[in-house]
């Protein structure tokens, strides 16, 4: 049977003021009947431009080159406006990645879902509901009658996710093209979505192409997969394959950079060096040749044609070449770690006794203003206060380095910004080195601002976009230290430690890529050598490849400095490799504390338990097949009753509805809230 | 554009190079769509007729011709003359003055008040917030005109009176732009930085507030200008702004209103520089617009 998708040397070019890009060059797959196909690739990689130019929506100044796109035999890019809408609503469809963006915010879901049933004009308005609520009940939204008459802003993150999966599959399309569909959603969401789609393949025997920089979730779904790189595909075949036996050096090294495939700590990640190529220029040779670390010179003048290897895949390497190959042995690895590098220091065995504590929390209660007045009167009305922390106990001792996980809306971030006095406290205390923080006022608190710092979430948008580099960099010294330092050797100096090239200096903080602009983040953060560092969300936002130099820079300088870092994050893989201890944290309530590794082997709690288990590993030869965890996080609003996570348990006992939990020691020194701990 | 292009040959060199050049590729491309061009050349034509007009002007304003009295366009009065004898060109060129001093004194001391208030009622506390918008909604209320003529009639006519009506009633406009773009701000990721390193108040408004809110609030200042000449020139037609002698279109359109029977040339030559420096300040502010404010782009 012929494949359903076949493109073939598709070339795009999108048209900007600065010159035109040559965004897709020579891509050719295929998408088999009733596969799952993934389309992997960092930022800039073109996997989106994929979709869309098989979709034909490119945005205006884009355009198709070159190529054909054969859907069921039939050239996508000869279609004119009339059939290719045809197409769109009934042959594909596309799941977004944020929903939130993709559905239209003033219309109900029940109008959205007649807006793309009008082709069907046989059918009649209550059929078309019919219908969807249906489909709606198949992908996992409870009451679908009542539901329908929602707006999107009504539906949690995963419920709208589920609903733009619904839409996508009403029309009943054989291709379904789904765009980082998981990416805005949490672990334990991930987890639920990745099953549905499976599950949904299997049901209605669809078609999938799934775009994601996600080595898991591709691993974890697909059948085939098709990795990009600038532009280019440069590896493809089934997923056992691909990933058992990566054949191009970038596909190794993707790989091997991921850190859910490391499970033991501290060791050094392996990383890409360099960036993307500009793909205004062209390039003659391979368009890996510059970051990889096996080019010889005719990588540089030579464009690799296809390989074919044994197992069925094949990719596009000068290395792969039968003659080359005689003549060069081929490496089997790519960055080996390096062995200059020690291991993490890591003191989370050695007691120590509660004075030397850098940081201590105690009974911190963190609440936010809510509707407020006469409406929390109201029968039913929220409460006056939303509690964001409740009773958040932790200790972080010097050196060390503490993981905090949850999902979006834990408080997480909250708790960070607490400790650095930028969220008031409402009751409890947090000191540093014995000094209470709580209550000072910011005039009081900024001579120790010295001694903390803190990492933002988003690389570029915690930079003052009208600063340069340089003037971003020595403004932590000119807050604290304003005489007697050399703004331009300062400013060097830093730019050394933390390996970002000097000539950036000068730029501002729009020109800069996601790595870069971290390195700057981190620059401004060890400015003036302080004893905590809390960074949240290092490696959000970030490819693969940088994610490794980002925790190689933050592991070396914390050896160098004897730092102590508060790494807030969603993302355990990362958390595992550098924490030596970990909290995690469920709508404001740490409910398990303890040794990192103890924690991932053994979970205690039941939450901690499914936040492991929904890791995506990047191993299709381990697929799991139960979801780990139901429903999705309440709102912290209105908090359950008893324990909070009792809804979501599959453990829970008919006390955990009724009695929350105390904090206990299990003997192992692990601090959990939970009746019935998993361990002990 | 293709300019640009052959500035930018394909090399190692280009990103850094791009950069460095990014303020002029951004001139280029004002210069390059016909807004931008027009407004640059009809705003360059009024800043120098008035600043030059001593060197340009071939008379005197004040300097009376009686026998050429109310004459049309001739050689030696090119755009005619008043009742007076007095050359109309020499009077739009001097009239030209008044406009601009009044525009630039006017938008400049607005903006920064505007600035000021603006970030104070955006960063500060709530009910400063709420007291100066208060202020600013009450202002905002009173039609121009209005509150010119009841100052005016208090105080009697005055260039500087006119000043100080432009200022109080465009500084509201400039603040509330400024107050909803620094609400924004505030609780964005850097903000939020910077307070974490300890700068202080002062210095997150002026070093990080301040320079991310005034890019538009220069696009708005461009296009206020005309708004300002015509207010000017507004309040002078009805009498109440510059003293005779003193030329100004408004002053000038007024004497034309009078002798339209007569001669329509004076009202033809005070009526075409109001016309050209509106059109120049506006098209002007709108191809800035469409250069700075990606938003506003045309994308997917």
């Amino acid at each position: 049977m012929a494949p359903l998708l076949q493109i073939r040397n598709l070339d795009v070019v999108f048209d900007t003021d600065r010159g035109p890009v040559r965004a897709l060059r020579d891509v050719s797959f295929d998408v088999p009947r009733g596969k799952i196909v993934g389309v992997v690739g960092e930022s800039g990689s073109g996997k989106s431009t994929v979709i869309w130019s098989v979709a034909r929506l490119l945005s205006g100044n884009g355009r198709i080159v070159d190529g054909t796109i054969l859907f069921d035999g039939r050239d996508l890019c000869d279609l004119a406006e009339p059939a290719l809408r045809d197409f769109r609503g009934r042959q594909a469809s596309i799941v977004f990645q944020d929903p939130m963006t993709s559905q239209i915010p003033v219309k109900s879901y029940r109008q959205q879902i007649l807006d793309i049933l009008y082709r069907n004009r046989e059918q009649s308005r209550s059929q078309k509901i019919g219908h969807a609520l249906a489909m709606m009940r198949r992908v996992g939204i409870p009451d679908p009658e009542q539901r329908i008459d929602q707006f999107p802003h009504q539906f949690s993150g995963g419920m709208r996710q589920r609903m733009g999966i619904a839409m996508a599959l009403l029309m009943k399309p054989q291709l379904l093209m789904a765009d980082e569909p998981t990416t805005a959603l949490d672990v334990t969401m991930e987890a639920q979505i990745i099953h549905l789609l499976r599950s949904l393949q299997a049901e209605m025997r669809i078609t999938i192409i799934l775009v994601s920089h996600n080595l898991g979730l591709v691993a974890e779904l697909c059948d085939e997969v098709v990795v990009m790189y600038a532009g280019e595909v440069v590896e493809r075949g089934p997923i056992g394959a691909v990933y058992a036996r990566p054949a191009h050096p970038y596909t190794q090294a993707l790989i091997k950079s991921d850190p859910a495939r490391l499970t033991e700590r501290g060791r050094y990640l392996p990383t890409i060096p360099g960036d993307l190529p500009d793909l205004r220029l062209t390039h003659a040779g391979c368009i890996f040749a510059g970051r990889c670390p096996k080019a010889f010179d005719r990588c540089h003048h030579e464009k690799p044609a296809a390989h074919a290897l044994a197992d069925g895949h094949d990719a596009r390497c000068h290395l792969l070449d039968p003659e080359q190959a005689a003549a060069r042995a081929l490496p089997a690895s790519v960055t080996a770690p390096s062995p200059q590098h020690g291991a993490m220091p890591d003191n989370s065995g050695t007691q120590v006794s509660e004075p030397d504590a850098l940081i201590r929390v105690r009974d911190l209660r963190v609440s936010f203003p809510g509707r407020g007045g006469l409406a929390s009167l109201l029968p039913g009305g929220q409460p006056a206060t939303i509690d964001v922390l409740v009773d958040v106990n932790l200790d972080l001792r010097p050196g060390e380095t503490l993981g905090l996980v949850g999902e979006s809306g834990s408080g997480k971030t909250t708790l960070g910004r607490c400790i650095l006095g930028l969220v008031p406290a409402s009751s409890g205390s947090i000191t540093f080195r014995g000094r209470e923080l709580t209550r000072l006022s910011e005039r009081e608190f900024r001579p120790l601002r010295e001694n903390m710092a803190m990492m933002f979430q988003d690389p570029v948008g915690s930079l003052s976009p009208r600063q340069s580099v340089r003037a971003l960099m020595v403004e932590p010294l000119d807050v604290h230290r304003p005489k007697g330092f050399d703004r331009d050797a300062a400013a060097l100096k830093l730019a050394d430690m933390v390996n970002l090239p000097r000539e950036l200096l000068s730029r501002y903080p729009h020109q800069l890529s996601g790595g870069q602009a971290r390195r700057v983040g981190v620059a401004r953060a060890l400015a003036l050598e302080p004893d905590l560092i809390i960074a949240d969300e290092p490696t959000a936002g970030l490819d693969v490849s940088i994610q490794g130099e980002v925790l190689n820079l933050m592991r070396d300088l914390q050896i160098a400095h004897n730092l102590t870092y508060l790494i807030i994050s969603h993302n355990l893989p990362v958390v595992r490799h550098i924490s030596g201890r970990l909290a995690i944290i469920y709508l404001g309530r740490i409910v398990e504390q303890g040794d990192c590794e103890t924690i991932f082997r053994r979970p205690a709690h039941p939450y901690t338990e499914a936040l492991v288990n929904g890791i995506p590993q990047p191993d299709p030869e381990h697929r799991r097949t139960l979801i780990s965890i139901e429903g999705e996080v309440p709102s912290v609003a209105v908090r359950p009753r008893g324990c909070e996570f009792h809804a979501r348990c599959r453990y829970a006992q008919p006390r955990c509805r009724e009695e929350p939990p105390a904090e206990t020691i299990l003997s192992d020194g692990r601090t959990i809230c939970c009746h019935f701990p998993l361990t002990d | 554009m293709s300019a640009a292009r052959s500035e930018n040959p394909a090399g190692a060199a280009l990103a850094a190079d791009t950069f460095r050049a990014e303020g002029w590729y951004k001139l280029r491309r004002l210069l390059g769509s016909w807004q931008g061009l027009t407004g640059m050349v009809l705003v360059t034509l009024f800043l120098v007729s008035a600043i030059f007009a001593p060197l340009l002007a071939p008379y005197d304003p004040n300097t009376l011709d009686i026998p050429a009295r109310l004459s049309g366009p001739t050689w030696q009065h090119i755009a005619g003359t008043d009742q007076l004898g007095r050359d109309t060109f020499s009077r739009v060129l001097y009239g030209g003055r008044v406009a601009l001093y009044v525009a630039t004194i006017g938008i400049t001391v607005s903006m920064i008040f505007g600035l000021l208030f603006g970030m104070l009622a955006g960063y500060g506390p709530p009910w400063l917030d709420n007291i100066l918008l208060l202020l600013f909604d009450v202002i905002r209320s009173f039609p121009t005109i209005i509150i010119g003529l009841a100052a005016v009639a208090l105080l009697g006519p005055s260039l500087n009176l006119i000043l100080a009506i432009v200022i109080v009633t465009t500084i509201p406009a400039y603040a509330r732009l400024v107050r909803t773009s620094t609400m924004a701000l505030r609780n964005t990721e850097f903000v939020i930085a910077e307070r974490s390193l300890g700068v202080t108040l002062g210095g997150i408004l002026w070093r990080h507030i301040l320079p991310n809110v005034i890019g538009p609030m220069f696009i708005l200042a461009a296009m206020d200008v005309p708004v300002v000449v015509t207010v000017e020139a507004g309040l002078s037609f009805l009498g109440l702004g510059v003293l005779p002698p003193t030329a100004s279109w408004g002053s000038i359109l007024n004497e034309g209103y009078l002798l339209i029977r007569q001669t329509p040339w004076p009202i033809v030559a005070g009526g075409i520089p109001l016309v050209l420096t509106t059109l120049g300040f506006t098209f002007l502010g709108e191809a800035l617009r469409d250069i700075f404010d990606p938003r506003l782009g045309k994308g997917r």
